[in-house]
């Protein structure tokens, strides 16, 4: 009797067990399989904040180490319009204590939040002010308005404004890359943003431990370049000075090192201020790059020299080779070259076609070496192909077909440099070889890619090719040294107790429709200290309407070379200049 | 036990049916007075264990959550340490950008010599010739061509001290009219709109 009754009592009380299990079990998976994606978003919402970490775009240096492109953070100051109008701090109230922080008018906010609300009542947001700096964030944040939020978003600054602006180039309003370096070296400076959830309690503090970092943020490196910043902005203020004393469209001065191939400064008139580009946009969108790169043009008789280095390299010339020169030569084939102005029949030395820039002279050398010859030197130059630098849109310029395609004129006129085109980096670059005893070094804008442990990557390439001989290229410095020191410019390029060696050009423009237009572009190219030539400067300047002659170049080409010399200690020469024959 | 410690076990007892009777199983009457006190230690024991337990747990909780406010705190105060040394840094680029550098020391009576001379240290030679500097320096003659847009509003040195202690600092060398400051080239925006920065005082 007792053991029956102690049996149901178990067998009750198990079923009453099973059934209150039953019940959790049915409610656990309810819970966990049935509503569980909606549920545990719920539970997201109230409590877990996700939150993107910013991987910081790597900042752009000199090769001195001078900071010219920065990752900074700036502030968007947002405001909730439907809270705003009905708050105890009335938008007109805000906005006159923000404006004067932002730099806008009171208005203007005020009809920002007012507009919002008038096209949706329930309107949760607005821009009050984008990307105002951290003194300006602080000073709205110390304000307390309620309805006033903010968010950090990357930005750029250039501390150097224009100096290298045209190199360095610019990114856009959301931080993309938009020009120049910025955007050739992407790759090397963008980072790549993460993201983290934490937990954070009513009170809005973070719970401790409860953060996930989902994905790592990567920051991106540092790219060096071999300009430097000092004697770029020497560089940018001489030429835009002349430029704008002589009028001239545009100019572009470049300064390489002749035993690297580094560009030490290039130098683009007119130019941009990574900080303000709509200033140049608005004005001129062509000035936003870098011309020295991307404007070919006719260079005019600085291309002489390069004929002269070849004729000297082939062994069919000396400086001492004779040629009559007259003011008008003609060839069988109809072709016909003059000079520039009219003279008597002249008898000269090549060192003295140089001197006077004779056109008629060096195209009766010129024609002692075959086209195809002539071709692959200027190849071998630098010249028909983009350099080594590979600059946002950089030109390689034309060499008007090859030899193939040259008609008898054009066979002519490409010994005096028209009827083809260079850049202006292409142009030192030729001097370059010419200085660095023959062998052309790699043109080269980067040092590379720095991670944050110091080691550099993707470092241009340093092999260098011979163009022509040791002894070529001693000749034809010795050459433009005469050419310097006898030439009609003699007197304004000249820095005492350096030795230099310079050619000018004088070249029509084309006008687009196979004819000369009467406006001009003038250059001077050299090298200094010519005893042992350590740097080019390489001058342009295009259509100076109150100086067409290389006149307008010689004072931009002494000033910087003398900063050049000044600036890199280099030691005056303490030897004169070989004095070679220019006529017979 | 497995069997196989079975197996191993059966030889030692003896085999066939026992004839022993069945073994008399009786309660033991439980010692009272032994097992009364160990119940209430035990409890006690347990008890106090937990409370010891939940009391470490509340205040290792109290613990974390005040280091919550801490780290809080502290990792608020390095976010605005960082925007000083942001803003800092950013002041330090562009005050000492070529533009500022230039158009301060061309303030203060410094021109550029364009004639350099070379003293060599073998023997004493003077290469060059020495020439006082012509011209009244880079950027008196045109001003600032390099724009920077972020030197707008920022005041040269010498402006403030221009009237009292520059001009006994150096006397004579502010009779030049002051050149082009790069915000008179650039500027757009009135100064006053902007936060100034405090002008340096270095001398």
């Amino acid at each position: 009797m007792t053991r029956r009754r102690s049996r149901r009592r178990i067998a009750a009380s198990a079923l009453a067990l099973l059934a209150v299990l039953a019940v959790f079990l049915v409610r656990l998976i309810d819970i966990q399989v049935v509503h569980a994606d909606s549920l545990n978003a719920e539970a997201e919402d109230k409590r877990s904040i996700p939150q993107t970490i910013m991987g910081v775009r790597g900042d752009i240096y000199d090769s001195t180490g001078v900071l010219l492109a920065q990752s900074v953070l700036r502030y968007d100051i947002t405001a909730s319009p439907r809270t705003a109008v009905k708050s105890e701090v009335t938008p007109q109230q805000a906005a006159e204590q923000i404006a004067p922080i932002t730099g806008q008018k009171p208005e203007e906010l005020v009809a920002a939040i007012q507009s919002a609300v008038e096209k949706d009542p329930d309107s949760d947001f607005a821009y009050l002010s984008k990307a105002v700096d951290a003194a300006a964030f602080e000073q709205i944040r110390d304000l307390e308005i309620p309805w006033v939020y903010y968010q950090a978003k990357p930005a750029r600054v250039y501390p150097n404004g224009a100096v290298a602006g045209n190199l360095v180039g610019f990114v856009g309003s959301e931080n993309q890359a938009q020009a120049g370096i910025e955007l050739s070296e992407d790759e090397c400076l963008a980072g790549e943003d993460g993201s983290e959830v934490y937990e954070r309690s009513a009170d809005g503090v973070r719970i401790p431990g409860s953060t996930i970092v989902t994905q790592e943020a990567v920051n991106g490196d540092d790219i060096v370049l071999t300009i430097d910043s000092d004697l770029q902005w020497f560089t940018q203020q001489t030429l835009a000075t002349y430029a704008q004393r002589w009028e001239a469209a545009w100019g572009t001065v470049v300064v390489q090192e002749v035993e690297t191939g580094r560009l030490l400064a290039v130098a683009d008139y007119p130019t941009v201020d990574p900080n303000n580009v709509s200033a140049t946009a608005d004005v001129d969108v062509s000035s936003l790059g870098s011309r020295a790169f991307t404007a070919p043009f006719e260079p005019g008789s600085t291309f002489k020299t390069l004929t002269a280095a070849s004729l000297l390299d082939a062994g069919l010339a000396t400086p001492n080779s004779e040629v009559v020169a007259p003011y008008r030569f003609t060839t069988p084939e109809g072709a016909d070259v003059n000079d520039s102005t009219r003279h008597e029949t002249w008898n000269l030395t090549l060192t003295g076609v140089l001197k006077e820039s004779s056109n008629t002279g060096l195209a009766q050398l010129g024609l002692l070496m075959t086209r195809q010859q002539r071709y692959e030197y200027m190849q071998r130059f630098g010249f028909g192909a983009r350099t080594e630098v590979g600059f946002g849109g950089e030109e390689g310029g034309d060499l008007n077909g090859g030899p193939d395609s040259w008609d008898a004129q054009t066979n002519l006129t490409t010994m005096f440099g028209q009827g083809l085109t260079v850049t202006a980096v292409q142009m030192a670059s030729a001097y370059q070889a010419i200085g660095n005893e023959g062998v052309r070094m790699p043109v080269s804008l980067v040092q590379g890619c720095r991670a944050p442990d110091g080691t550099i990557t993707d470092a241009p390439p340093t092999e260098g090719t011979r163009v022509i001989s040791e002894q070529a290229a001693r000749q034809t410095v010795d050459m433009l040294e005469n050419v310097a020191g006898k030439g009609w410019l003699a007197s304004q390029i000249e820095i005492p107790g350096y030795r230099l060696a310079t050619k000018t050009g004088t070249a029509q423009h084309a006008d687009g429709s196979g004819g000369y237009a009467s406006t001009y572009i003038v250059s001077l190219a050299g090298l200094a200290p010519a005893d042992d030539p350590k740097y080019v400067v390489s001058v342009t300047l295009a259509d100076p309407v109150k100086m067409n002659t290389s006149g307008a170049a010689a004072p931009v080409f002494r000033e910087i070379m003398t900063q050049v010399l000044k600036q890199y200690a280099v030691v005056p020469s303490g030897t004169s200049s070989p004095d070679l024959a220019t006529n017979y | 036990m497995s069997l196989a410690t079975a197996a191993l076990r059966r030889p030692a007892t003896p085999a066939g049916p026992s004839l022993e009777p069945a073994p008399h199983i009786e309660l033991v009457p439980p010692a009272a007075g032994r097992r009364a006190r160990p119940r209430v230690l035990y409890a006690g024991v347990v008890v106090g264990g937990l409370g010891a337990l939940m009391l470490s747990q509340l205040l290792l909780s109290i613990a974390l959550s005040d280091g919550a406010y801490t780290i809080d705190a502290l990792q608020t105060e390095r976010k605005e340490q960082a925007r000083a040394v942001q803003q800092l840094t950013e002041d330090l680029g562009r005050l000492s950008s070529p533009q500022n550098l230039a158009a301060n020391a061309e303030a203060l009576g410094m021109v550029q010599n364009t004639n350099p001379v070379w003293l060599r240290m073998s023997d004493g030679a003077v290469i060059g010739t020495p020439a006082p500097a012509a011209g009244a320096g880079v950027l008196a003659a045109s001003g600032s061509q390099v724009a920077n847009d972020l030197l707008t509003g920022v005041p040269l040195v010498t402006v403030p001290a221009a009237g009292a202690e520059g001009a006994q600092a150096l006397p004579g060398q502010l009779g030049a009219p002051a050149p082009a400051t790069p915000e008179q080239a650039a500027g757009t925006t009135a100064p006053a709109e902007l936060p100034l920065l405090a002008a340096p005082t270095t001398r």
